[in-house]
Parts: structure tokens; sequence; C-alpha cells
């Protein structure tokens, strides 16, 4: 039996879950009716959008922004969209080695050494770095996925991107199967891309000397990857992923800007020479992730193992953590990242003049071996109702701060006049972005 | 009160009269007759009112009915186990839904619709073992969904059903719809669940009741001057056996019917989502109905 302020209570809240539920629905359709398009337009996406500002100490630095959208559609599939914007500027390394006396180089648009403004010059023991460097890109992606019964879902997509200098172009399917009461998922995908290169200035000729200018035409390079994957929801709360890749691509994988440094036996340089890679190259990847909730945390622990034909092996080692507040409207995401990697087998920082040597060469530092930390750090807030008619459940900003630390290890030491020069300075960076889902 | 709704096609006719500076304009949703009352000399705006109110039933009915291959009800109970992202109005649903169930401690449950497998109340002496009713409660709960704002996850067996609260819920969305444009008297009535803005000028509105059952089986006549009525009960559907009478009100705890129903309840409230709700868990309590009802201080009918 009741106490009578206990069901005097009960149709006092029954009378405000009922006005909850009328106020939100007259609350809606007014909301439609001022800014209707959008409305209209947005009704059943779920829209996230970032802005990200990426400062590497000393060179590049990148704006961002990407905004993605995602619905559902009546049939229990989904459709995504995406779409990026990337501009970037500053200096990049153009692959030649420090040296004891300045250096001077020619932009990738001269045609010879003779105009001025198409030239650089990089003082003594400084790492040459092109200081016009410049790029926009604009990429977008669309994905549908839909089932083909009630166990089993197909994805196609294709994605595009557009540089002034590059252009590419991937297509994707993948099919997942549900099974054991949906705790166990097998996917299979596959993807084809096809890249096209108009390099300024031209491709050059894979190490031809830098000061002959022999450049001319465009080039492309082809994809392609196959993915297994497998989840596996271990508990309620205990999902784990496993993953294993293969993908090949072939044609011009060269960088068409990045040059070598030929030195003599005194340690300096004599000439310079574009690099040239394999025209081939095969990776083999593996992936595991355990993702583990609570109440309020949850804790993502992530390592991945690559292997390729270019000799590069890495490995990838991330833990992500994140806390909810008591109402669950915050939380804060504190996460590490370790990777290591090998050299590329034809990895050289230079070249000594007339030593006999494989015909591939680059001074790539990204392709040199090299060790990094990343650490990072989201903050999330749910904001509900607190925007008035704009926001909805979910709106949510955020803002996540990363800094990330290179360290390349075991390059060669320098001979004569490299010797005492600081040859790998590594590389140091952050990252910053706020981001509006909504 | 359960709406029945059938794959029936949706929009039927609007059949539009005259009486008394009354006009009405009929049409069926719901799988029952519906109208719009409206005081007014002006026809043209009588008929699209009528449009307005009509169009808010098919569209809450083509949403939320289970009966359409095409609801939202029928997305969510098709993709159990998953995690499913739902519109607005259906998280405010739920949201009301959920309230429900606190507030009537388990009584009113919108997952209770499983029960049907075991239960089919067609006259007949056919009472379901008690191990099959068992194996079922474990099916049922609200508290078993997973809600994360308009995140949803109802695991595997599963099912929901707005048909508790649609019908009533359809009242009050056309009324309020009626009400921003509507400044004459009104009176919405989808299939006996109704609520009036005012009273006429010349008194109040004359609403029959339908009395299921009852040995007169002449329509309750009410006199309504604003705010709403629900009825709950349909005491055509129950089970018979060695004596006993099976009604078809099941308490979603133990998944037996509730004893000693009433054949029918009418609750007068502000909202008629309200007076829904009130009339509802009267019937769920069984032969405590009288004194829930008195309880709640609100005006009501029982038969």
């Amino acid at each position: 039996m009741q106490l009578e302020a206990d069901t005097a209570g009960l149709r006092r809240r029954l009378i405000a879950a009922s006005c909850a539920l009328l106020s939100a629905a007259t609350a809606r359709s007014e909301e439609t009716s001022v800014p209707e398009k959008l409305g209209r337009l947005l009704e059943n996406w779920q829209i996230q959008s970032a802005v990200a500002y990426y400062h590497e100490d000393g060179r590049i630095q990148a704006i961002e922004p990407v905004v993605s959208a995602a619905r559902e559609t009546s049939d229990g599939g989904k459709i995504d969209l995406n779409f990026t914007f990337d501009s970037l500027s500053g200096s990049s390394p153009n692959g030649a080695s420090p040296s004891r006396a300045a250096q001077t180089f020619a932009s990738p648009s001269a045609k010879s050494f003779d105009a001025a403004r198409h030239t650089y010059t990089v003082g003594p023991g400084r790492l040459p770095v092109d200081p016009n460097y410049s790029d926009a890109r604009a990429a977008g992606g669309a994905n549908w996925t839909f089932n083909l019964s009630r166990l089993t879902q197909a994805t196609v997509g294709g994605k595009f991107s557009y540089e002034d200098d590059f252009y590419s172009a991937t297509v994707n399917a993948s099919i997942d199967h549900s099974f054991n009461d949906k705790n166990t998922t097998v996917s299979l995908g596959v993807s084809s891309e096809n890249d096209f290169l108009q390099p300024i200035g031209g491709a050059p000729v894979p190490l031809s000397d830098y000061t002959l200018f022999e450049k001319g035409g465009h080039k492309s390079k082809r994809g392609e990857g196959l993915l297994l994957g497998l989840t596996q929801v271990m508990t309620r709360s205990w999902l784990t992923q496993a993953n294993v890749s293969l993908d090949r691509f072939s044609g011009y994988l060269n960088d068409p800007y990045k040059i070598i440094s030929v030195i003599d036996g005194t340690g300096n340089p004599v000439s310079y020479v574009y690099e040239n890679r394999p025209d081939s190259r095969t990776r083999r990847s593996a992936y595991l992730e355990n993702r583990v909730a609570w109440q309020r945390s949850s804790v993502a622990l992530s390592l991945r193992y690559m292997t390729d034909t270019w000799g590069v092996r890495s490995d990838t080692a991330q833990v992500r953590l994140r806390w909810w507040n008591a109402a669950r409207d915050q939380y804060l995401e504190p996460s590490v990242r370790w990777y290591r990697q090998s050299a590329a087998d034809f990895y050289r920082p230079w070249i000594v003049n007339n030593e006999a040597q494989g015909p591939d060469a680059s001074a790539d530092s990204r392709l040199a071996a090299f060790h990094a930390l990343t650490y990072g750090v989201k903050y999330g807030i749910k904001l509900n109702d607190r925007l008035g008619w704009f926001a909805r459940e979910g709106t949510e900003f955020n803002l996540r701060l990363e800094y990330y630390q290179q360290t390349i290890q075991d390059g060669p030491a320098g001979p004569g006049a490299l010797s005492g020069l600081n040859l790998y300075p590594g590389l140091k960076a952050i990252l910053f972005q706020f981001g509006f889902s909504y | 009160m359960l709406a029945r709704t059938t794959d029936a096609p949706l929009v039927s006719p609007l059949v539009m009269e005259e009486r008394d500076g009354v006009f009405a304009v009929r049409f069926s949703a719901m799988a029952g007759p519906c109208e719009l009352l409206l005081h007014t000399t002006d026809r043209a705006s009588a008929l699209e009112s009528g449009a307005i109110a009509a169009g808010e039933a098919w569209r809450i009915e083509k949403k939320y009915s289970r009966y359409r291959q095409d609801s939202v009800t029928a997305r969510i109970n098709g993709r159990t186990g998953s995690v499913l992202l739902v519109d607005e109005e259906t998280a405010s649903l739920l949201d009301f839904a959920k309230q429900c169930f606190e507030l009537s401690e388990g009584l009113f449950d919108i997952t209770s619709g499983v029960l049907r497998r075991a239960w089919k109340f067609d006259g007949s002496d056919r009472v379901p073992d008690a191990a099959a009713v068992e194996c079922l409660l474990p099916l049922v709960g609200f508290d078993k969904l997973y809600r994360d704002g308009t995140f949803l996850m109802i695991p595997d067996g599963m099912e929901i059903d707005f048909g508790g609260i649609g019908k009533e819920y359809a009242v009050d969305r056309a009324y309020d719809l009626l009400m921003a444009r509507c400044p004459v008297p009104f009176l919405v009535n989808f299939g006996g669940d109704l609520r009036a803005s005012r009273p006429l000028p010349h008194g109040p509105w004359k609403v029959a009741i339908e009395r299921p059952d009852s040995d007169r089986s002449a329509a309750m006549m009410l006199d309504v001057e604003y705010g709403a009525l629900a009825t709950s009960g349909d005491s055509h559907r129950f089970l018979l056996k060695n004596g006993i009478r099976y009604g078809h009100v099941l308490d979603p705890r133990t998944g037996w019917p509730v004893q000693g129903s009433p054949r029918s309840v009418t609750v007068a409230a502000s909202s008629c989502t309200e007076a829904g709700l009130l009339s509802t868990m009267a019937m769920l309590k069984g032969s405590q109905a009288r004194q829930f009802l008195e309880e709640q201080q609100v005006r009501f009918w029982l038969l």
C-alpha cells in the first residue's frame, strides 16, 4: 500500500512527464518552422565537424577543417559523407644533408638556376628545408552501408582527393557477417586506389643530377588492399577486434621533391641527385584492439605490427583512457601512442661519390629508423539543451591537444666535415583540434 | 488503451458535415473512427483544420505502428542487439515511457508485448502453461534497454510497442497543432480518446464514450468543457478456463493477467497522454483500480 504523499506525487510526476513529452514535440515543430530548410536538411543527420591546427617546430603548419555527416537509412543501413580541406604552409626538408657551408637550392618550379626568385639558401650546419612549401588539399568520401540479410551488411564507397599536383581516387567494398548471437562479426574488405601525380616543374628523372633539370611528364601509381577482420564481444563491456591486411602499391612511388646529397670523402657535398624508390611496395599488417568500458570510464588498448617489402617494420602501441563525470555529460580522454620503425633498405642520408650502391636510394627521414611518442588529451562536453533551438541531444564540443616527438635512431655517423653536425634533428609537433558534433 | 492498427491504407477520405454550427470532419486512423469538431462558420478553415488533425494522426500511425514494416517501431524491433540512432521524437517517447515505467514500478511497460507470444486472447480456453510464460519474462522490462540520448539498443528477443501511448499522444499533438492556428472552440476525438480546447458558446461538448460489454450496450454520454478524456479496456478479449476468466490486461512483472480489472476505465485529465496513462495504470492495478484513481484525485468512470 502506498502512502498518500507518494500517489499524489505520482500524478504530479505524470503531469510533468506528459508536459515534457508534448512541449518537446511543440518545440521541435517550432524549431523546424524557423530555420526550416536547414532543419529539414539536418534532420536525421549526425554532423561532426572539427578544425585542427598542426604545427611542426620550425617547419610546416597546417589547418585542417573536417566535416562528416552520417544518417541511417529507412532500411537500417547507413550513409556516411565526409569532406576535408587541408592547407599546409611552411618549411619542408628537401632531403639534402646539412653542411659546413651554406647551400643554395632551386625551388621545384625552377627551370634553371638563373632565376634568383626560384632559389633559396640554407645556412651552414642547418637542415636544408624548402621555406616556400605550401599545399592545399580538398578531399571527400562517401560510404553506403546496407543490409543483405539480418546478419549480413555490405558497404560500398569511394573517396577522392585533389591537390595542385596530386589526384587520388579510391573505391572500396566490404562485407560484414555476424553470428554467435551477433557477438562475433567477421569482415572482408577490398579497395583499389588510383593516383595521378603532376609534380610542379615535372617529375624528375630518378637519380639525375639536381642541376640538370631533367624533368617532365606526369606519373601514376595504383594500389590494391585486402582486409580481414574479426570483432568479438567478449563480455557486455569488453570488445576485442583483430585485423590483418595486405596492400600493394605499384608505379611511381618517389617523392618528386626529395633529393639526396652526394658527398666526397671529406664530407662536403659535390652534387645532389633526385631520389629513387622501388616501383612497388607490399605491406602486411596486423592490428589488435581491446576496449573495456566501466560505468564511468573506459580504456582502449591497440597494437599494430606492419612489415613491407621495402624493409620497413613498425610497431605501434596506443592506450586511450576516458573518464566521464557523474552526469555523463563531460569526459576527459588522455592517450599515449608509441611508435617505432626500422629504416627502409634503401634509406641513405647521403651518397658517397663514386661508391658502389644499389639502384634505389632515398634520404627521406620518413624512411629512416625512428621512434615517436604522442601524448594527447581530449576534453568533451555534451551541450544537450544548453544552446537553445540549435542544440539537440548529442550536440558536443570537444578540444584535443596532442604533442608529438620523433627521434631518429641509428643514423650513420657523418664522415669528415659532417661530423659534429646535427644530421638527424628529429621532429616535434603539436596538434590542437576543436570539434563540434551535431 | 491499446491502439489496434492494421496494414490498411493510411490515408482515408475526409468527410465533413455541419450540424447546429458545429463542423465535424471525420476520417479513419489507428484502426478507428476519428473526428475533429469545430464551432465555426468558416467551412474552408474547418476542412483545413481537419486535414491538419488527420495528417498528424496518420503521421504518428505510420511512424509508430508496429504492424507497418516501414515504421520506426518495426525498424527498432527488427534490429535488436545492435545500437541504433533514433530521432528526437522517438527519444522523447522513450523518455516518457521510461518515466511511466518507473512511476508505475514496472506495471506500465512498452516491452511487455512479447507476452503475446504466449497469450492469445481469442475467447478460447487456451491458457498457456506457466513455463511458457516464465521463459518470456527475461525478455520483458524497460530497464533492460540500453539508452544513451538518441542511441538505443534493444537486447535480442525483446521488442517495444508504442501502442499504449501512441493514440493519446496523437490526440495531444493534433490538439497542439490546432491550438497554434485555430481560435475557435474545437474537440479532437481519436477513437474515443479526446481533448477539447474550450466549451461551445451554448454549453459543453456532448461526447459519447463507447462502453464495451455493457448490458445496456448504449454509449455513455459525457459533458466536456475542456481538457481530455481517455478510456482503457476491451473486454471482448479474454480466455475462459475452469470457470476462471483471464482478462487481456497482463502484469509485465509476472506475465499473468491482472485479477479484478475493471471492464473499462475512463479518466479525465488536462492532457490526453496523462488521462491515458492514468486509465491504463488503473487497469493494471486490477481490483485496486478504484482506490488508485481515488488517490490520484481525478474524475473517472469505472465499469
